[in-house]
């Protein structure tokens, strides 16, 4: 059975894997050894990709006595999504997840030379961890069991809700970036293991943790904007137990690039940096940790196994205190003796930071409350959307206003105030314009949105005009860090207009006949059936027009899924650059008319452009030639 | 008749829903759309009423709905709905104490470690 | 001040990682069961059979009080076991759900009727009420306050564990 190639591949592999962590971090490293660790490593890999890859082939080759792509995947699926199956579920998930961290560890491995002093005992690092997730796999988590000796002649059907290309790419991406930290945080422990503080581990590992924040911003922005079409509600960000879980990841990553930088420029906050690095990754495995083992309901859980669970929360567990104590152990290394000059770069971005923990504590602390107010109180509760927004607003705000005032900041000196007013002050009136030309407008107040859009206001204002200025007087501006901020403040004012201007409602229309909303007449003009490849549908069609005679049509359909029975919501969007026409058919009444349910959701596309655009900032970073 | 045969396959539990909810105002109409947000389906394992159409859902915001209409607050309603169906469909975890360690500490500990980074001791 | 900074780095991760083990090996309560008490919701509902008016004053003392359908198929399942309640002399009352009369009655003509009074809650407002999200649930009731409250399925086993001891405890059904 080629299965069991597959299998015994990723047996062989571990084995390697283990060795090569073995000789990184007991013999003594010299360019021999490396050579060979590096060369241990390469092929661990390459066995480890041949089983991942026999494992895709027997998918698309519909191999159902293998008992997972039996129970997801199905002959009558694209080729597309027999692949997306296999890290639909937990083991082909977790497979994937390793997959991932082998393919980091392997190009590491290649494009850092052998003389690189951090390296060998980084890989050694990066491949026990391997082992760790192996063995997890391995032991609780096979992904090789078969179904012998009859394999079924199909498999079951993949949740409709899962056929989504979209949703497809979005646990990939959000895989490569949780795994992709491991580079900075193998490196930091073999940076704490060799002891020697003139080692520079910070710009070693800059842009490949620059990488790893790019996947995880485009992997969380995806999921968000899949929510919005497929789920039918109209929301992009749900304060879901496994999206704040890795939304925890993302702030400390992005905690931890601003606080890398200035190690590099300035070696100051490089035990700040070490400590991050080390919360990245263990947020990442947190996170895995608590999809994983059912311990906290939520849309995205995998099947609930405490067993499951109590192996990772050991591993982790163990990561964990081993970094922490090492990093202990060698506290002082990274100490600097000089002050932080107020209100130099280095001191906003410890602010930063500080802002930045909080708020990671913040979900932390909302994620877990339930389950340790039920242990002592015996009783329920919920945290939810008002608890974090009444967190995040005003520390977000709080955050942004220092953002504002550090943009001029130097390295390691005060700011010279003089040169400092300009672009402020005209920030300033110009937000406080426009703040005031949206207050008068609508009639709805709401102090926070209000100070939202102003805050992010600011940011845009000053930012184009520090762009202005770079083409101008040619002054200097950091291209990666105007990108990525001028996105955070378009991202705050898409937010706040997007909260204060939406609006819904739920008609209920007759075929032929017509209701007004807003500024929109909604036409019902009739209604189908009809037969898709694997579902029977119910499609509505309307016709909307609006004030300015622009009219267009949209399809919402009630979908039956034959093999499972499912029904689905699919949503009809109309898209226009300030907002999006959102349709749902909802149940039919008794009198024949139907729940139309009609969302005006504005801005929203300039939600997820502003989290691409911050991630596009990092794709600048990495592609240009400078060295901070 | 196609149609109707169809939809009853779908709908057969919901067809008792009822007519939708009307408000006389838009501020009513505002306050029933993010109540329904900050409350949990008592159905589901997660999501508000807002996202979901079990047929305990469909029934409880026609309920809240007349509740809006009748000027109740949302205290009121909220109480209302936790009473039955538990604490824990309110997203919102009421102040108490057990929970002020929930709300504040995130405060505390921004103002306390940013009073640390202020007023450190130069070295 | 770097020691306890040290100290704090560690022990917080170490007592927050403990206190997931602790979690994980917690045993859970019964799914399904509810202790929460709260009074019987005043009601002014028709009998299923004689169509008389039923109010919430008119149920007395203690009693079990099942929501059902016709159309409910776990119903069907747990259906002798409220029969054999019914043998046993504990007074089961009926409350149908969201159901239409006819095929209520129908219903019960087949399978047998375990109810000393129904009902007939069609639009599920007194099921609201009381916090029902579907059927079948059974409720646990004693002068006028609900005790007890359970989703799902009823059978032996959950009776000795979710109501029994709170039969026990109260002195019910004597």
């Amino acid at each position: 059975m080629i299965v069991e190639i597959s299998h015994f591949l990723a047996i062989i592999s571990t084995a390697l894997f283990f060795l090569a962590g073995l000789f990184a971090l007991t013999i003594k490293n010299t360019f021999y050894t490396t050579n060979l660790i590096s060369k241990t490593f390469s092929h661990a890999f390459l066995f480890f990709s041949a089983s991942f890859f026999i494992y895709i082939y027997l998918a698309i080759t519909d191999d159902f006595s293998v008992q997972y792509i039996a129970n997801h995947s199905n002959s009558a699926l694209p080729i597309f999504y027999k692949i997306s199956s296999i890290w639909s579920a937990h083991e082909g998930s977790m497979f994937l997840w390793i997959f991932f961290l082998a393919l980091w560890g392997f190009i590491f491995n290649i494009f850092i030379k052998n003389t690189e002093i951090l390296k060998p005992k980084t890989i050694g690092i990066i491949s026990l961890v391997i082992v760790g997730f192996l063995l997890f796999l391995l032991i609780t988590s096979n992904p090789f069991v078969t179904i012998l000796p009859i394999a079924p002649v199909n498999g079951a059907d993949i949740n409709p809700v899962l056929q989504d290309p979209a949703l497809a790419i979005h646990p990939p991406t959000l895989y490569l970036g949780y795994v992709g930290f491991v580079i900075p945080f193998a490196c930091s422990m073999a940076f704490l293991i060799n002891n020697d503080a003139s080692v520079k581990w910070e710009s070693l590992v800059r842009k490949w943790s620059v990488m790893a924040w790019i996947f995880l911003t485009i992997g969380i922005t995806l999921g968000s904007w899949w929510a919005y079409y497929e789920l039918g509600w109209g929301g992009y960000w749900f304060w879901d137990p496994v999206e704040n879980v890795a939304l925890m990841p993302w702030l400390a990553a992005t905690a931890f690039l601003h606080s890398l930088s200035v190690s590099i420029k300035s070696s100051h906050l490089r035990t700040w940096t070490i400590l991050l690095s080390i919360s990245v990754f263990s947020l990442s495995l947190f996170g895995a940790f608590i999809v994983r083992s059912g311990i906290i309901d939520s849309v995205h859980s995998f099947a609930n196994d405490p067993q499951r669970g109590l192996y990772l929360l050991a591993f982790i567990s163990v990561i964990i205190l081993i970094s922490l104590s090492l990093f202990i152990s060698r506290f002082s290394l990274t100490r600097t003796h000089r002050s932080i000059k107020t209100l130099s770069k280095e001191s906003f971005i410890s602010i930063n930071n500080i802002f930045f923990v909080t708020l990671i504590f913040s979900i932390m602390l909302g994620v877990t409350y339930p389950l340790i107010y039920e242990y002592f109180y015996d009783q329920k509760i919920s945290v939810g959307a008002p608890f974090y927004n009444a967190i995040f607003i005003p520390i977000v705000i709080l955050a942004s206003i220092f953002l504002f005032f550090s943009i001029e900041s130097k390295w390691s000196r005060s700011i010279d105030l003089k040169i400092f007013i300009n672009p402020i002050f005209i920030s300033l009136i110009l937000s406080f314009v426009a703040t005031l030309i949206v207050f008068i407008n609508l009639e709805k107040i709401n102090v926070f949105i209000l100070l939202s859009i102003f805050t992010g206001l600011l940011i845009i204002f000053r930012y184009l005009i520090e762009i202005w200025n770079s083409f101008v007087y040619k002054k200097y501006l950091n291209p990666f860090s105007a990108i990525a901020h001028f996105a955070l403040g378009l991202l705050l004012v898409s937010i706040s207009l997007n909260s204060l201007l939406s609006s819904e409602r739920a008609l209920n229309i007759k075929i032929n006949e017509y209701e007004e909303y807003e500024d929109l007449n909604i036409y019902f003009r009739d209604l189908n059936l009809v037969k898709g490849p694997n579902y029977d549908s119910v499609k509505a069609n309307f016709f909307i027009e609006d004030e300015n005679g622009k009219s267009f049509n949209l399809y919402p359909e009630k979908r039956r899924y034959s093999r499972r029975g499912q029904i689905t919501t699919e949503t009809a969007i109309y898209i226009t650059p300030f907002r999006d026409i959102y349709l749902t058919i909802g149940d039919q009444l008794e009198d024949g008319s139907w729940i139309v349910n009609i969302q005006i959701n504005f801005l929203i596309r300039w939600i997820w452009f502003s989290a691409f655009l911050m991630a596009f900032a990092g794709v600048v970073l990495i592609s240009s030639k400078r060295k901070v | 008749m196609k149609i109707k045969y169809i939809t009853l396959i779908f709908f057969s539990l919901t067809v008792f829903s009822g007519t939708i909810y009307e408000f006389t105002n838009d501020e009513d109409e505002k306050r029933f759309n993010d109540l329904i947000k900050d409350i949990r389906c008592p159905k589901c394992t997660f999501g508000s009423l807002s996202s979901s159409n079990a047929p305990v859902s469909e029934d409880l915001k026609l309920k809240i709905a007349e509740m809006v209409r009748e000027n109740k607050t949302d205290n009121e309603i909220k109480n209302y709905v936790a009473s039955r169906f538990g604490k824990e469909s309110l997203y919102e975890p009421e102040l108490s104490k057990g929970t002020y360690l929930l709300w504040f500490s995130p405060f505390v500990i921004l103002l306390l470690a940013l009073s640390i980074f202020i007023f450190r001791k130069k070295y | 001040m770097k020691i306890l900074l040290k100290l704090l780095i560690i022990s917080l991760p170490i007592s927050f990682l403990f206190m997931f083990f602790v979690l994980l090996n917690e045993d859970k309560q019964i799914p399904g069961a509810d202790y929460r008490e709260f009074d019987l919701p005043i009601f002014n509902l028709e009998d299923l059979d004689s169509k008389r008016v039923i109010k919430n004053t008119d149920i007395k003392g203690a009693s079990i009080i099942n929501i059902w359908a016709s159309w409910c198929i776990t119903c069907q399942i747990e259906h002798p076991y409220l029969m054999s309640l019914n043998k046993r002399g504990i007074p089961v009352i009926g409350i149908n759900y969201k159901d239409d009369r006819d095929d209520a009655i129908n219903w019960l003509s087949k399978f047998g009727n375990p109810y000393q009074l129904i009902i007939h809650d069609y639009k599920g407002s007194l099921a609201l009420d009381m916090g029902v999200t579907g059927a079948p649930e059974t409720f646990l009731v004693n002068n006028g306050r609900i005790v007890a409250h359970y989703q799902g399925e009823i059978n032996e086993s959950i009776w000795n564990k979710v109501f029994a001891p709170i039969i026990e405890e109260q002195g019910l059904f004597k």
